[in-house]
């Protein structure tokens, strides 16, 4: 995962030992267009369904683009009223943009600690063990997030959920409670089933570092008498400072635009508009109530905050270079 | 939490040399107090990794255990299945229609890694091998669209696949998917194409290959194992991907594609969980055994594509 060029052959060289091929003008202009060559079907492709699409987002958020405009294909430019309708709308201040962010805040920090103190944890078990745990946390890891968030809706469901059925049979509830419709219990278990499906990755990637930190450092420290708490943070954590910049922006950028972990919960839809976050939210306006604009306009707003977070991303990645 | 025992470790140091000290490792006279904080440290260990092992299998089991329970769409749910049996997996793929759904997922995913995985592969080959200008915004764009949020970008894609009249088709579906797959198979395919050793490309120039000649006999054959690490990633997200395969095939049943062929079993008051679970069961074996078959391999990949640098 880096930006620098591996060593490259240097196109003239080989060209030059062959004889008897096309003349070496010709050869040369080969050698120029061959790249463009083969990055040519990748280019037209990324151009027509990522790039334009992009581009026609933006122009949709300027439009008043409902059900007429996306039928017969004609613009109605409204400057900038989606963007001024968004941020005057109270839903974004008191309920898209906390769910969202508070959210991703929560999601990141629970995710990078459980999976950094997994990763410790495995670095310090006997190879059986740590392939035993490695296998567990695939496992978690290779869940497909729909069946995954079905699973913890059933876990949590209200009539026959095993959690309910559990607290009632301990006397600890008297009826079943409905765990999706408060905002918070909602955004709990989605917490779960994001960290859940999350940590192993980070896990998985800092064990890889783990293993690479000097061991005679962190020998000398125990012989200077450093604590655990202490080696880690003043010798592991430093020399594992851009594996850590990457897992952290990485599951920032992912737990920002989660949709069908909040989608598929009960709800989550649309119907409760407690819960919606940005995604949601743009994908029930442009689909649900036919305000394509409006909802360009949300997804533009999330596209910018992940384009953001992106350039912190390439930022760490460069550095990583250099070292 | 820790197994490096401060004072043993001093002790031992002189005997034993350097790089020893995992102490899993059947360690050499110790004295009491060490030998107690090592049961210490390995009972915190246990307790640890069993604690872990519950959270991390428990949604399985629960998949699994409700998957294979008979009773799971009627009575009150225990820790154990009531009533082993297959049922809940007949009716979904017979009633249920999952059959079918499977068949188009396989359709859709399988068309996705090949077209994928030839277009990746020129392309990485481009930006590994070759120096050109424009090559750093080449690079820097693959990896900025695969930030994009698929919110953003199932509104304008939506109104493209209407305007070619591919709404309610998988191949409106596997356009759409080969465009998601290309970034992260360029990125991917990259790092391995750059392990190739020049010194063997330039062999076979030696030797009179044309490129092409050189690209099918040297080249394909040594990225094979990262191409098919590469194909089994774009295999899962063409198989997970939801919120497309609900937009774009949204009219038609008989063309969903698993992930959202699960709604299906939800109703309007009562959720049939049984089936849902034995679907979604269906679903993530296919997944499981290709991360598996793969992991090490993805893992060892991205590393080494790290250390090349």
């Amino acid at each position: 995962m880096s930006t620098l060029t591996p060593p490259t052959v240097t196109r003239e060289a080989p060209a030059s030992r062959v004889a008897g091929g096309p003349s070496p003008k010709r050869l040369r202009l080969l050698m120029r267009t061959r790249p463009w060559l083969l990055l040519a079907p990748a280019l037209l492709i990324l151009a027509v369904l990522l790039l334009w699409p992009l581009i026609r987002v933006v122009l949709f958020s300027l439009q008043d683009y409902g059900l007429r405009e996306i039928v017969s294909g004609d613009t109605n430019f409204n400057g900038g009223a989606n963007y001024a309708e968004v941020f005057a709308d109270p839903t974004l201040w008191t309920v898209v943009l906390p769910n969202t962010v508070f959210f991703a805040a929560a999601a990141v920090i629970g995710t990078v600690v459980l999976g950094t103190l997994v990763a410790l944890l495995m670095a310090n078990l006997g190879s059986f063990w740590r392939t035993i745990v490695g296998s567990a946390i695939m496992v978690a890891w290779a869940m497909p997030a729909v069946t995954g968030t079905y699973v913890w809706v059933w876990i949590f469901d209200a009539d026959r959920g095993i959690v309910n059925q559990t607290l009632m049979g301990l006397g600890l509830m008297d009826e079943p409670f409905n765990w999706f419709t408060n905002q918070f219990t909602f955004y709990g278990i989605a917490l779960l089933n994001v960290i859940h499906h999350g940590f192993p990755f980070v896990a998985i990637t800092v064990l890889a570092g783990l293993l690479g930190v000097s061991k005679e450092m962190l020998e000398a420290a125990e012989m200077d008498g450093a604590g655990a708490f202490r080696r880690f943070f003043q010798i592991t954590f430093p020399s594992l400072r851009q594996v850590f910049s990457v897992v952290i922006i990485l599951s920032t950028i992912w737990d920002f635009k989660v949709f069908a972990q909040i989608y598929l919960m009960p709800g989550g839809s649309g119907s409760n508009r407690e819960v919606l976050n940005l995604g949601v939210w743009s994908y029930v306006e442009s689909f649900g109530q036919n305000r394509y604009g409006f909802g360009s306009a949300i997804a533009v707003l999330l596209t910018l905050v992940l384009l953001g977070i992106t350039i912190v991303y390439i930022r760490a990645l460069m550095k990583e270079d250099e070292l | 939490m820790t197994t490096h025992a401060p004072a043993p470790t001093a002790a031992r140091r002189p005997a034993e040399g350097p790089g020893t000290d995992r102490s899993t490792k059947p360690q050499v006279p110790m004295h009491r107090k060490a030998s107690g904080r090592k049961i210490r440290s390995n009972t915190v260990k246990a307790i640890l990794v069993t604690l872990l092992l519950v959270f991390t299998l428990f949604p399985a089991y629960w998949m699994l255990s409700s998957a294979f329970d008979a009773q799971a769409s009627s009575g009150g749910q225990s820790f154990f299945p009531k009533e082993l049996s297959f049922t809940n997996f007949e009716s979904v793929l017979t009633d249920g229609g999952f059959a079918v759904f499977l068949r188009n997922s396989a359709i859709v995913a399988g068309a996705t890694v090949l077209i994928s995985a030839a277009v990746a592969l020129l392309a990485s080959v481009a930006v590994a091998r070759f120096r050109f200008k424009f090559r750093t915004a080449v690079l820097l764009m693959i990896l900025v669209v695969q930030m994009v949020p698929l919110e953003a970008l199932v509104i304008p894609l939506f109104v493209q696949i209407r305007d070619l009249q591919l709404l309610n088709t998988l191949l409106g579906l596997i356009i759409v998917y080969v465009a998601l797959a290309l970034p992260f198979g360029i990125w991917m395919l990259r790092g391995f194409v750059a392990a190739v050793p020049v010194e063997l490309e330039e062999a076979a120039f030696l030797d009179g290959a044309s490129w092409w000649r050189m690209f099918r006999s040297i080249m394909l054959p040594l990225v094979a194992p990262g191409l098919v690490a590469t194909s089994v990633f774009s295999f899962i997200t063409a198989w997970n991907e939801f919120i497309f395969a609900m937009t774009l095939l949204g009219g038609s049943t008989e063309n969903y594609t698993v992930a959202i062929g699960l709604k299906q079993f939800f109703g309007l008051n009562s959720n049939d969980w049984g089936s849902v679970m034995a679907a979604s069961t269906i679903i993530t074996i296919p997944v499981m055994i290709f991360f598996i078959l793969v992991q090490r391999r993805l893992s060892g990949g991205l590393v080494s594509g790290a250390v090349k640098g």
